[in-house]
Formats: C-alpha cells, sequence, structure tokens
C-alpha cells in the first residue's frame, strides 16, 4: 500500500515538481528544430484530414477523418511534451485520445443504424 | 558520447518516425480511393505515428510520470485504432456503401450470401466486380484473384 502510494505521488508530480537539470549535448537544437518541423508537418496533415472531411462522399469519410485530426493533436500534444519536457501535458494528450476513439464508436454506431435517413 | 547525446539520438529517430508515419497517414487519406482503403491508412497513423512520438518523449524526458503515461498512451492507441477502423468499417459496410470498383474480394457480402442460402458450395459467389464470378474460396483454381483471396 505504502508502494502504490508512493507510485501514485510519483505520477502526480506535476509541472511544478523539480527535475534534474538536463546534461548539456549538441543534439539538442536539432532535436527542437525537428520537433517544431513535427509541428508543422501534423498541422499540414489536420489540413489534408479536412480536405477531406468537407469532401467526404460519405458520412464514414468524415468520421474517419475527424478521427485522423484527434490522434494528430494527440501526436502534437506529445510534441509539445517533449518540447517543454513537462509531465502534464500526457495527460490532455491522453484524454483528447479517449474522446476520439469514443466519438468514433459512436459515429459508428449512428452510421450502422439500419433505422437512420438516406444518406446524407 | 554522454548518456543525454545517446537519449537524443534515440529520441530524434523516434520523433522523426512518428512525424514521417503521421503524415503520411494523412496524405493516405487524401489520395486513396476507397472509405476502406482510407481506413488503412489511418490506423497507420494512429497506431505508428502515435507510438513514434510516444517514445521520442519517453527517451527525451525519462521521468517516471511521462514514461508511464506515454506507455498508457501506447497501449490505449494499440488497443483503440483497431476497434475503431473495424467497427467504422462494418458500419459503412452495413450502410451499402460500394467498395472501390477494383477491389478484389468483399468477403462479408459472400459470407451474408451464403448464410441466405443463396449460393450453394460450389457455385461461384458473389464478388465485388460480379462480372468475374470465381470459384468458392476453398478451392483455389485457375482465376488468380481466387488464389490470392484464399492465401489471404
Amino acid at each position: 500500500m505504502n508502494l502504490l502510494g508512493g507510485m501514485m505521488m510519483m505520477l502526480a508530480e506535476g509541472a511544478g515538481a523539480a527535475r534534474a537539470p538536463q546534461e548539456f549535448s549538441p543534439l539538442r537544437p536539432l532535436l527542437f528544430q525537428i520537433l517544431e518541423f513535427g509541428a508543422i508537418m501534423s498541422i499540414l496533415g489536420m489540413m489534408l484530414c479536412l480536405y477531406r472531411m468537407v469532401r467526404g462522399p460519405h458520412l464514414a469519410d468524415r468520421v474517419l477523418s475527424g478521427d485522423t485530426i484527434s490522434w494528430q493533436v494527440v501526436g502534437l500534444v506529445i510534441l509539445l511534451t517533449v518540447r517543454m519536457e513537462s509531465t502534464i501535458y500526457l495527460d490532455a494528450a491522453l484524454v483528447v485520445a479517449i474522446i476520439g476513439f469514443a466519438s468514433t464508436l459512436a459515429f459508428a454506431q449512428y452510421i450502422g443504424n439500419p433505422r437512420r435517413q438516406a444518406n446524407p | 558520447m554522454t548518456s543525454a547525446t545517446v537519449n537524443d539520438i534515440l529520441s530524434i529517430f523516434f520523433a522523426l518516425c512518428g512525424i514521417f508515419f503521421m503524415f503520411v497517414g494523412a496524405v493516405g487519406i487524401v489520395r486513396f480511393p476507397d472509405a476502406y482503403n482510407r481506413l488503412h491508412a489511418a490506423s497507420k497513423c494512429s497506431t505508428l505515428g502515435v507510438m513514434g512520438l510516444a517514445l521520442a518523449a519517453i527517451f527525451h524526458v525519462g521521468a517516471l510520470a511521462v514514461t508511464t503515461k506515454a506507455l498508457m498512451t501506447i497501449l490505449f492507441a494499440l488497443v483503440a485504432a483497431p476497434v475503431g477502423s473495424h467497427m467504422l468499417a462494418k458500419a459503412a459496410h452495413l450502410d451499402g456503401l460500394k467498395p472501390w470498383d477494383r477491389q478484389l474480394s468483399d468477403e462479408l457480402t459472400q459470407d451474408k450470401e451464403r448464410q441466405a442460402g443463396k449460393s450453394s458450395a460450389n457455385a461461384p459467389r458473389g464478388m465485388a466486380a460480379p462480372s468475374q464470378p470465381r470459384p468458392a474460396r476453398r478451392d483455389p483454381g485457375s482465376d488468380p484473384t481466387a488464389r490470392i483471396s484464399a492465401v489471404v
């Protein structure tokens, strides 16, 4: 029980928790440039998904592109975690992933319902 | 080469992998011809992309909280993406979405026809392209598409 409480305390450490200062690494600026590049590519991917959401001939295409946008947001939040070296952003990533999954399941139930009206 | 350098090399590698798969999934969603094919691209985006980025976070930050949450995110992505894709594809099929006209086989339609008793065991089963009927699935004949479907 004490071990569980200790693990909970360690998991709950927030942004204010004092982290050990990172050692110097010559690749750190390259990593940060790659993170900015990744943010740009993720936003471009979201725009491509928005194009499919507007164009999509079937409702399943739109739901699928919305699901992919939610996963891109998860990736973007993880990139923010790496950039800020903080702990609390991954909670947001997990919440966005769960909400996207639940909404995909709900839309799948809606699409597969035989009493639904004709194709919008 | 210190341990911070090694961690940064691993982090850069996994971040590049994740960014690549994220963008490739989005391009596939635009470029693929069919909702079922687009589901394939979206699964790449949500499993491999998120996995790469989360591994980059693990190797760069390295705290226990980040490691645990990133592993939970990876586990959730590995569970949620196939389930969501499967349910969406099945719902689209139930809704009557026509597959791509160059698709090789549509086994859910075949199973439905088989259960409805429309075809006997040796009769040619319904395909996505009804112009080319092929033999039964466990009997690969001279038709190459039947052999592909029997292997798959």
